[in-house]
This record gives structure tokens, sequence and C-alpha cells, in this order.
């Protein structure tokens, strides 16, 4: 029986085998998958992102239940007035009666609020700089907030970690050794004050062999990384080619060779006939 | 002689299409036909093995799900192996997404535990879901959770989950475990929440990221690492509990295989074309 679960196997078949095609060549099939791919991520998040964040961290901020906030001034009246007026619109994103969650109005979050409409006029070209102070206040706060990681975690700490500590096995002292001799020819490597010939071009020299080393690994780490994912490409087609899913791998990769046998045959003539021209 | 080095030459100018069929048989047969094959822990994932092993019963494990559906492979037995650890120890699991595929993933590591282990929700775990915000997330739960966190994914307040009775900020919780697949990820609770409050936190991550993530481990910044498929393997022997990846380890030993016999053939032909094209150039 073809169910709405068998239909959604044979589609992620159907975008799996697209995806291995562009092994073969880049054809449509690829593509077709890859615009799929970038269309539903981008909705995905954006609907994540205003359902988890916006609507119940944002809105729900700035206009709480009414039954956690006390409504008696008049202002508090035209605030909730102009919620109510959204409301008329967007029921489902302002509820009546307010946002359950917080338990009184932050009105601080006005802030945010207008940097992200800053944000979105970048879409209207006249008014479009304002995006910039948002942007702004993003890599300003970002920076900020990175160095303090970076310096006490990737810096300071690992400072700490290259000293060898001579108490150890000699297998721990050697390690630090090698560490510190590693670190030291790596750094040596990136210093560009002066010319890296002599004493400091044949330590920077040892330096690239720690990179290379260092590339190697991470090199072979991607190997296996990508491995890894291949299987799990793999096991997916493997059990959706079994016949409660209407053998939906062996269906799709037939019509799929076809269907580009027949592509690169027309592809082929079509240049054929250019050159002939 | 010559015309076999010929051969040889020609065959390192092979079109790459064939050496991707080649590369997807290693995979294919061993997972069609499985083998076993010997797994040996190594000490990285000892040192979470053991890690996990010294909290005391009933401690407050925070998991992050730091991956999505491209990186379930390598991630997703990592997740199950630590659920399973950490249920079994009688631990209390709090569950946290930096990434918004990380919901699926808790929801179906987190349904499978339920299951195994008969948990009860708001008692043993919470699922706290995602916030977007990366590296602020993290500094979010590590100053004040509950301004980040006013429900969890089934739409409870937060108030209103006895497990999360005295649960404030990072210093609350007594392990943190990561498990990521990029950024936002490991490297963010080491940097914004486990280094500044010196909280023990421990790592699962794609084997992609692992030289990325060593030097913490080696500076004791993070407690041992889980490295990709291979460590989610590993750990499932350590917990003695062989699920999904020690059933693909065989898949992933042939590939290597594969991958290296082709870049000691490539290098040899490389090296056999140059020695040729130099001997052409001198008999010129």
């Amino acid at each position: 029986m073809f169910t709405i679960e068998v239909f959604g196997t044979w589609f992620a078949v159907f975008l799996t085998l697209a995806i291995f095609s562009y092994l073969y060549d880049d054809n449509p099939f690829y593509k077709a998958a890859e615009y799929i791919f970038v269309g539903v991520s981008a909705g995905y998040w954006t609907v994540t992102f205003f359902w988890t964040q916006v609507q119940p961290n944002l809105f729900g901020r700035l206009w709480p239940s009414l039954e956690t906030v006390n409504a008696d001034s008049i202002f508090i009246k035209i605030w909730y007035g102009i919620y109510n007026i959204f409301g008329i619109f967007l029921t489902g994103i302002f509820p009546k009666g307010g946002i359950v969650g917080h338990p009184e109005i932050r009105f601080i979050y006005i802030i945010p609020l207008i940097l992200g409409i800053f944000m979105l006029l970048r879409l209207v070209p006249s008014v479009g700089w304002l995006a910039r102070w948002a942007l702004a206040y993003i890599v300003g706060m970002a920076a900020g907030l990175r160095f303090y990681g970076f310096l006490n975690s990737d810096i300071m700490n690992q400072i700490k970690a290259t000293v060898v500590d001579f108490s150890g096995s000699w297998v721990s002292i050697l390690n630090g050794v090698i560490i510190i001799i590693g670190t030291l020819t790596g750094l040596l490597y990136f210093f560009f004050s002066r010319e890296q010939t002599g004493v400091l071009g044949k330590l920077s020299k040892v330096g690239i062999y720690f990179l290379m080393i260092s590339f190697g690994a991470s090199f072979g780490f991607a190997v296996m990384g990508r491995i890894s994912l291949l299987i799990g490409r793999f096991n997916d087609l493997i059990e959706f080619s079994s016949s409660s899913h209407n053998y939906a791998t062996f269906w799709l990769l037939a019509i799929m060779i076809i269907v580009l046998g027949a592509w690169a045959f027309q592809k082929k003539s079509e240049s054929g006939e250019e050159v002939t021209n | 002689m010559k015309q076999f080095l010929n051969i040889i030459i020609k065959l390192g100018s092979i079109d790459r299409r064939y050496i991707f069929i080649l590369v997807g048989l290693s995979v294919l047969i061993p997972l069609i036909r499985p083998i076993d094959i010997p797994i040996r822990a190594t000490s990285q994932s000892q040192d979470v093995f053991n890690a996990l092993d010294a909290l005391t019963p009933n401690s407050k494990v925070l998991v992050s799900f730091e991956y999505g559906p491209s990186t379930k492979p390598e991630i997703h037995p990592m997740s199950m192996g630590i659920l399973r650890k950490l249920f079994s120890d009688g631990h209390k699991v709090y569950a946290t997404a930096l990434w918004p595929d990380g919901i699926f993933m808790s929801v179906e590591a987190l349904n499978q535990t339920e299951e195994e282990f008969s948990l009860e929700y708001g008692v043993d775990y919470v699922n706290l879901g995602f916030r977007p915000g990366n590296e602020a997330v993290v500094k979010g739960v590590a100053a004040d959770i509950r301004t980040l966190y006013t429900s969890d994914t089934r739409g409870n307040h937060i108030d209103d989950i006895s497990m999360m009775d005295g649960i404030n900020n990072i210093n609350d919780f007594d392990f943190v475990f990561s498990l990521s697949a990029g950024y936002p990820g490991t490297k963010e609770w080491v940097q914004y929440a486990c280094d500044p409050h010196d909280i023990p936190m421990s790592t699962g991550c794609t084997s992609i990221q692992v030289t990325e993530v060593l030097p913490y481990v080696e500076a004791g910044q993070v407690k041992g690492i889980l490295a990709g498929m291979p460590g989610a393997a590993e750990f499932e022997k350590l917990v003695n509990i062989p699920g999904e990846a020690t059933g693909m380890m065989a898949a992933q030993s042939f590939a290597h295989l594969v991958i290296v016999a082709f870049i000691i053939f490539g290098n040899i032909t490389y090296f056999l074309k140059r020695r040729s094209d130099k001997k052409n150039l001198g008999e010129k």
C-alpha cells in the first residue's frame, strides 16, 4: 500500500540518489535536490526561529498574559490595544489576552524589536542603511563575547597546557616536549617580521612539518567522517529497498539511471551538433 | 617490464568515477554481509566512560544536541550510548539543542531510551529544546537558564517541571555532555560555560571536528572525546550494549583500507610518471 510514510521514504530515497548522481556529472536531478534542500532549510529555520524565539521570548515579554499583568493604567491599556490590533490579523501569533509564559512586561525588549525591524529594512533600498545599526550591534556583541571566550579557553588555558610536567612518566614528559616544540615552531612559521633564513628558517621548517602532520590528521578525520555519512545513507537505501517500502531504492535507481542515460545521450548529441555548426 | 609500468601509469589517471564505485562497493558489501571486527577502546573514549562513571547517582547532566540528520550516522549512536549510560546509572538528564534540527534528534533518542528504561518525563529527564543565538544561548544557560528557557518542547512551563526546581544556571549541573557536529557546539560550551564556571564536560563529536577539540582534551578542559563513528562503537563496547555504530565499523574499516590503497597507488603512479617524463625529456 502506498501510504504517506511510504511516500516519505520514496522521497528520501529520490533525494539521496539525486545527490549521489552528482558523482556522475552535474545534472537536473542533483540541481532539483540542491534547490529543494536550500528552500526547505531556509523555510524550516525561519519557522523554528520565529516560534522558539521571536514569538515566545520577544512578543511574549512585550505582551505577557493579562492574567499576570496589572492592566489598570491607561498606558498599559493603550499598549495592549496595539497588541489587539495585531491580533485581529494574526491571531496565532498574538492570541487574545496576551502571550502566556512571562510574568511581567519587559519594555527593554523594544530595543531588539526595533533592531530586528531595522534588519528587515535591508529589503527596502531607500532605508536599507538602517540595517547597519543592527549589524553593528551583532558584530560588536559577538566580538566582545568571543574575545573573552578565546582569551580564557584558547589562549590562557592552552598556554598552561604546554607547560611540561616533569613529575610525570617519561612518556608524558616526551609528549609535553613534543607539544612545546610543535607550538613554538608552528608559531615561528607565522612570524613574518623577519626573513625566514638561518636559524629562524630552520625552526619554521620544523613548524611546517608539525603543521603538515596536523593537516594530515585533519584530512584523515575528514575522510573518516565522510565515510560515516556515506554508511548512513547506504544503510537507509538498504532499509528502503525492502518490500515494506515497495522496493523504493530499486525502482528509483532504475528510473534515474534510464533518465540520466537519456539526458547524457541528448547532451552528447546536442554538443555534437554545435561542433558541426 | 616497461609495458607493465606503462599500464600502472595509465591506471594512475583512471576516471575518478571508477574510484567512487570501488569506495561505494567497499562500504556497501560489509553492510549487506556484516562482518564482526574487534573493537578496542582508545584512551580518549575510556576517559569519557570514566568521567561519566565517576558521577554520583542522581547527578544532573546537561546533554546538548548539536547535530542534525546530515551527521546523524556519526553522532546518534553516541547519543544512544551516552543516554543509556546516564539513565542506567540513575542520573537526571536535561536535554538542550543549539541546532534547530537537534530537537528531532533529542526527541528520537529520548523516546527510545524512555521505552527502554521506563522513564518518566519531567522526573527522569526533560527536553528544553532549541533556542537560536549560538554562543549567546550557551552564555545564557551559563548565566540564567530561566530567562532563556521559559517552556520545554512539550509546552510545559519551566516552573511546572519538578526536576527544574533549583536549576537556574550552569552551576546547578554536575556535568555537561556536548553531542556536537560543528558550530555552535563543543567549542562554545568550553569557552562560554564550562571553562569559566569550572563545570566538567565531555564530548562526542564528528570526525572532522576532532582535531579542533583535541587540544581541549589534552589540556584537561574536556574529559575525553568520542571521535566520530569509531568513538561511538568504542563507547558501545565500554557500556557493553552493542548498537548501531558497532555494526557499521566493518564498512568503515573496509572503506578506509580501499582509500589508503588508492592513496599509496596514486603516489606510486605519480612518482613513476615523473620518472618516465624526466627520462623522455633526457632522450629528446
